[in-house]
């Protein structure tokens, strides 16, 4: 939204500050402004002069050699319009000026003339296309006289405003409702020009004749007010300058002198309004009403549109002609021929303007302004104000007959009353404000305040209470934003103390982080919770997640919710590969898994990757995985191929990923919530992953829930030595040397103390010695000899009879 | 007699200096303080000194013996010091290759940049007394719209380009606010919370607009907390990440949820004293916040005429970006190990 500061001036005095002193106190008062911009500065250096001679340029037949009068002297530019004449009065433009197209006049020779100068065309002055070469002024026009003096157009300052920070104010989306904030802001009244006088004379201008149309408008449609005005007599033609100036300079393009008063009368008051040629509407009828079938409506751009029979149109007797809120047709607007226009004004239910434009995809200024929810009660006033420009500019048009209105009684509105307190206000604000100080700022705002006692009543103006202002916390904004926040005095607040501790699921997310990084020696990555169905496929992963596809996704790459952590695992370790011959990395991120009764599973999932180019770091991997159970407190089994009944859920046994033997599932609390694989080469191959890759999942969504409780106790140390016995067995190399320690089981020894491998070492073709150390201790006492040999003696029967005979 | 114990102590000392074997060492201690060593040999004639004379002799023998010791006992040690060291040559490793001067592939290991400043913010919150909440990503209307006070029909809807699942009635969050209805929903006030998490816009991605970034809420609810409150626990967010007190400017804004509403921007850029429009520059928007509109609270399950409450959300990206210097948002989801081990603990 542009603000221009001259047309704020004509409704409110500002302060003698700076401009950006203006502005940054807008920002911080009211809504925030993204930039100040200065406009036609370079029209007070632009002077008006008449063409005294001119000739040939001798070195080129389209340029000529032109001398002039500006007034105070005579100055000689070279000049290839084709206007150029004697007599001719021109604008000139002398060395120095910088032009809106950025150019700034330097003192240049032009095959070999110097040119003290320009005379510019009205696109390079900045006020439209204009007509072709340079421009011409009337003949009479004073010499000398600055661009500014001759245009009415002063300098003025812009001043940007982030729409999205005034959503919630319809009355700012004009020039007199930004008026009025300043005035609150500065506490300078508010010149409104809109008064019962007003009224009275602009009324004075209806007729007695009957009005050539009475609209009509449909309870069940969207509309809620409807005025209709007849004028005749108005003649089409380029709107004044000034006119001209400030709709440029809030960004909208003057089109004729009928369009633009309409432009002009929406962008001061804030109401859109729309005039038609009524010779256009067919039998004088004007009908608000539901479109009632799907059809095709040619808006003023000339664009076709499918209309649903949901949408409110504004019909003749044969036709819509309007979009109701949003866009005209191109069958009734405003023409050069156009010499008796309608006159509407009138108000639409938001909800249904912000449906049909977004449907469209057609936003407009009207309808960025309806769907803000407008006030009914402000459309009387701008009809009024249309007619007062029509009559200013067109001074022989006239009125047929009086303005027409159906719709909502705008007399059964009452305004909203909120009753508040001083002492609420300045509870919620932390101030100390008297009410008097409270007062002021509010009827600045143009609220009615009654006087204190315990509390006080508000009335709110009707055009802040269509959505924004509900109750009394508002009000605490209204008065909160004119003191200035940055005026609220700081403190903390008195509160009983009571610990606090973290939650079960946040000791879970710092434990799995601190030991990934500090023990796994692993980087923590991120990747989207979002994952596409060629990912999925790529990864070969049956589940594509189907229920959990988004209906307005993106792009197919990310259109659903990941079923697993597993492919975008893949997706980044490829990433890696190209850079590092190993790395390690893990994600704490969520998997999103179908439920009928809450619709979605999310599932906590810690994922590691350990990835080296030239052998497996499978066993580095599931020592990491055996060091984070313990860290845990996660008393777990790990399960070989084949051991688990039934699915593990983090990987399908049917994925073809599954490493045959790089294999283990975790078991852990009578459930499979982990596993540690080595990815099937064949599925590095599609990810063009060149190296070992072995990855752990873990689902940890249990143990965020409620905390992990653990015994835990204190053996004394042992007071007697521990014997020690090792042994050397044989066994296949078919099998795993860790098998060796299953007969643990069988040992009937209360003071078996551990059973651990020392060695394995491979002994010929097809047989590995392993040594194994067992260890003994007695808390008691020290152990007797013939005790330790029969310990000796049972270790190493129960050895033989499990396969693994003693070395010899 | 004692000019001969002096010459003897110091014809020891010439010929310590170059022995190099125990052996010596030893012998030489033998045959100048042995039984039969020529100290004794030389102290025999004591009995013919006069009284005067032994008087001297005596403390100066037993200092020179006393010496002659402990330079034996420190000349051992520096013969064993020598051949230990000369085993420890043998066995001597290269101290140059350190880990991280080797092509051992990535040892770089640590949290996500965004996690790192996130348990920053958790830790401070936690030491002012606020609990650390989450809530989940898929979230439904109710909690993600209508009891933030943005009905079907509001324009703020548009504000925030939602994901929506088939059923239209599910969703991806597009902010932790949900974590201020759940919050609400397990509580009754006093209380105050903080929520980090990801949260998900439909917005086309680029260097700087991500569709999953980062939000931290928080949120504090009870008798006579007022707009004051909310400015002291922002300042004091400020200054402990920044480590310093921040200039910061609180000004309106408009979000459904709060009422009065604000944009906390903190000074970003010194202004240039020079340039009058510079002195409103350099502000960034860091911070949307506010007290928590009644209808809000009511949905939560809180009494608004009894309470009062407050609520911010905080952008997390934002802040490593800003931090960091960080050129491209992109990078924080891509994985690029190349990116994250910049992060890195060690």
């Amino acid at each position: 939204m542009l603000i221009s500061l001259n047309w704020i001036k004509d409704f409110v005095k500002l302060p003698e500050i700076g401009i950006h002193d203006i502005a940054n106190d807008f920002t911080m008062k009211t809504a925030e402004v993204e930039g100040v911009e200065k406009r036609n500065v370079h029209l007070t250096k632009i002077k008006t002069a008449k063409i005294l001679s001119h000739k040939k340029h001798p070195e080129a037949d389209k340029l000529n050699l032109v001398t002039f009068d500006y007034g105070s002297g005579t100055a000689e530019v070279v000049c290839g319009a084709p206007n150029v004449r004697d007599g001719l009065v021109v604008a000139y433009a002398p060395i120095g000026v910088t032009l809106p197209n950025g150019l700034t006049l330097e003192p240049k020779k032009i095959r070999g003339v110097l040119s003290e100068g320009m005379l510019c065309s009205e696109s390079e002055l900045g006020l439209g296309e204009g007509s072709k070469g340079i421009m011409e002024l009337p003949e009479d026009t004073k010499l000398g006289m600055t661009m500014t003096e001759y245009l009415d157009a002063k300098e003025d300052y812009i001043i940007d405003v982030d729409n999205k920070s005034l959503t919630h104010r319809p009355d700012l989306w004009g020039m007199f409702g930004i008026a009025r904030e300043f005035s609150a802001i500065y506490d300078s009244p508010l010149c409104t020009p809109f008064s019962s006088d007003w009224q009275k004379k602009l009324e004075g201008l209806f007729t007695k004749d009957k009005s050539p149309i009475t609209p009509k408008v449909e309870k069940d449609c969207s509309g809620k007010a409807f005025w209709g005005l007849s004028v005749d007599g108005v003649k089409v033609e380029d709107s004044p300058q000034w006119m001209q100036d400030r709709l440029n300079a809030v960004g909208l393009r003057p089109i004729n002198n009928i369009v633009d008063i309409s432009n002009y009368v929406m962008m001061e008051l804030g109401m859109p309004l729309h005039i038609y040629d009524r010779e256009l509407i067919k039998d004088n009828t004007i009908h608000v009403k539901l479109s009632g079938k799907e059809q095709t409506f040619t808006t003023l751009d000339e664009m076709e549109r499918k209309v649903l029979p949901t949408d409110t149109v504004i019909c003749d007797s044969e036709k819509p002609l309007v979009l109701a809120g949003i866009m005209g047709g191109a069958n009734s607007g405003v023409n050069d021929n156009t010499s008796k226009v309608f006159i509407e004004v009138a108000n639409w239910q938001a909800e249904e303007v912000r449906k049909t434009s977004v449907r469209l995809g057609l936003r407009t200024d009207s309808s960025s302004r309806y769907e803000k929810s407008l006030d009914s009660q402000l459309t009387y006033r701008t009809l009024l104000r249309t007619l007062e420009l029509i009559k200013e500019l067109c001074p022989e048009a006239q009125v047929i007959g009086k303005a027409e209105y159906d719709g909502d009684d705008l007399n059964a509105e009452k305004p909203l009353e909120i009753t508040t307190s001083s002492k609420y206000l300045n509870n919620i604000l932390g101030t100390s404000l008297s009410f008097e100080e409270i007062k002021k700022i509010l009827t600045n705002l143009d609220f009615q305040v009654s006087e204190e006692k315990e509390t006080f009543n508000i009335l709110v103006p009707s055009y802040r209470s269509t959505k924004d202002i509900e109750g009394q916390h508002d009000i605490a904004e209204e008065v909160g934003r004119i003191v200035g926040y940055d005026n609220i005095p700081v403190k903390s607040p008195m509160l009983g103390v009571n610990p606090v501790g973290l939650t079960p699921y946040k000791q879970v997310e710092r434990k799995v982080q601190d030991f990934m990084a500090l023990k796994a020696n692993a980087l923590e990555v991120m990747s989207y919770p979002l994952v596409g169905k060629k990912l999925l496929e790529k990864a070969s992963w049956d589940n594509l997640n189907e229920e959990m596809v988004l209906i307005n996704a993106l792009s197919t790459d990310a259109d659903r919710m990941r079923p697993s952590l597993i492919p975008s695992l893949l997706e980044m370790a490829a990433i890696n590969t190209k850079n590092f011959n190993s790395y390690r990395f893990f994600e704490w991120g969520r998997a999103y898994l179908p439920e009928t009764k809450n619709f979605v599973n999310e599932r906590n999932i810690l994922s590691v990757a350990f990835f080296n180019k030239e052998c497996t770091p499978f066993l580095s991997l599931l020592n990491v995985v055996e060091d984070f159970l313990n860290y845990m407190k996660l008393p777990a089994k790990f399960l070989g191929e084949g051991e688990l009944k039934g699915e593990n859920p983090l990987m399908p046994l049917s994925w073809r990923g599954k490493h045959p033997y790089e294999y283990q599932d975790i078991f852990i609390r009578g459930k499979a919530l982990g596993v540690v694989s080595s990815v099937h080469p064949i599925v590095l191959r599609d990810f063009k992953i060149k190296g070992h890759l072995s990855i752990a999942q873990f689902d940890l969504t249990d143990f965020t829930k409620t905390e992990i409780k653990t015994k835990e106790s204190y053996k004394p140390l042992a007071k007697f030595p521990a014997a020690q016995f090792d042994c050397t067995v044989l066994v296949d190399k078919g099998q795993q040397a860790a098998d060796v320690l299953s007969i643990q089981k069988k040992l009937k020894i209360k003071d078996l103390k551990s059973m651990k491998i020392v060695q394995v070492y491979p002994l010929n073709e097809t047989q590995n010695s392993v040594t194994v150390r067992f260890s003994y201790e007695d808390p008691e006492k020290t152990l007797e000899p013939e005790v330790i040999k029969s310990y000796e003696d049972q270790c190493v029967k129960n050895l033989e009879s499990a396969g693994f005979p003693l070395k010899s | 007699m004692l000019d001969k114990i002096e010459s003897l102590y110091a014809s020891f000392q010439n010929e310590i200096t170059p022995l190099d074997k125990q052996a010596d060492v030893l012998n030489l201690k033998a045959s100048y303080i042995g039984k039969k060593g020529s100290l004794a040999e030389v102290l025999k004639g004591l009995k013919d000194a006069t009284p005067e004379e032994r008087k001297a002799i005596g403390p100066r023998s037993n200092e020179i013996k006393k010496n002659i010791e402990q330079a034996i006992v420190d000349k051992l040690k520096d013969l064993e010091v020598k051949e230990i060291n000369e085993k420890l040559e043998k066995n001597k490793i290269d101290i140059s290759l350190r880990d991280s001067l080797m092509e051992n592939g990535l040892q770089a290991a640590g949290t996500h940049p965004v996690h790192q400043i996130q348990r920053k913010i958790e830790d401070i919150f936690l030491s002012m007394g606020f609990e650390v909440l989450d809530g989940p990503h898929v979230e439904d209307e109710f909690h993600n719209f209508e009891a933030l006070n943005i009905p079907e029909t509001h324009p703020a809807r548009d504000m925030q380009d939602t994901f929506w699942f088939a059923d239209k009635k599910h969703l991806l969050r597009t902010h932790t606010s949900t974590i201020q209805i759940r919050g609400m929903e397990e509580r009754k006030p006093p209380f105050a919370f903080v929520g980090p998490g990801k949260v998900f816009r439909c917005e086309r991605t680029d260097t700087t607009h991500e569709m999953v970034f980062h939000q931290l809420e928080g949120m504090m609810v009870g008798k006579g907390i007022n707009t004051g409150h909310l400015i002291y626990f922002m300042k004091t967010l400020l200054k402990e990440i920044f480590k310093k007190d921040m200039e910061v400017r609180l000004r309106p804004g408009y979000f459904p949820f709060v009422e009065p509403g604000f944009e906390l921007d903190i000074r970003w850029k010194k202004p240039d004293p020079k340039d009058e429009s510079a002195k409103h520059s350099g502000w960034l928007e860091l911070l949307p916040c506010g007290m928590v509109h009644p209808n809000v609270l009511r949905a939560g399950g809180v009494d608004p005429d009894e309470y009062t409450g407050f609520a911010f959300g905080l952008g997390l990206d934002r802040l490593v970006m800003v931090n960091y210097q960080i050129e491209d948002i992109r990078h924080l989801h891509r994985g690029d190990l190349r990116f994250n081990e910049q992060f890195s603990f060690f």
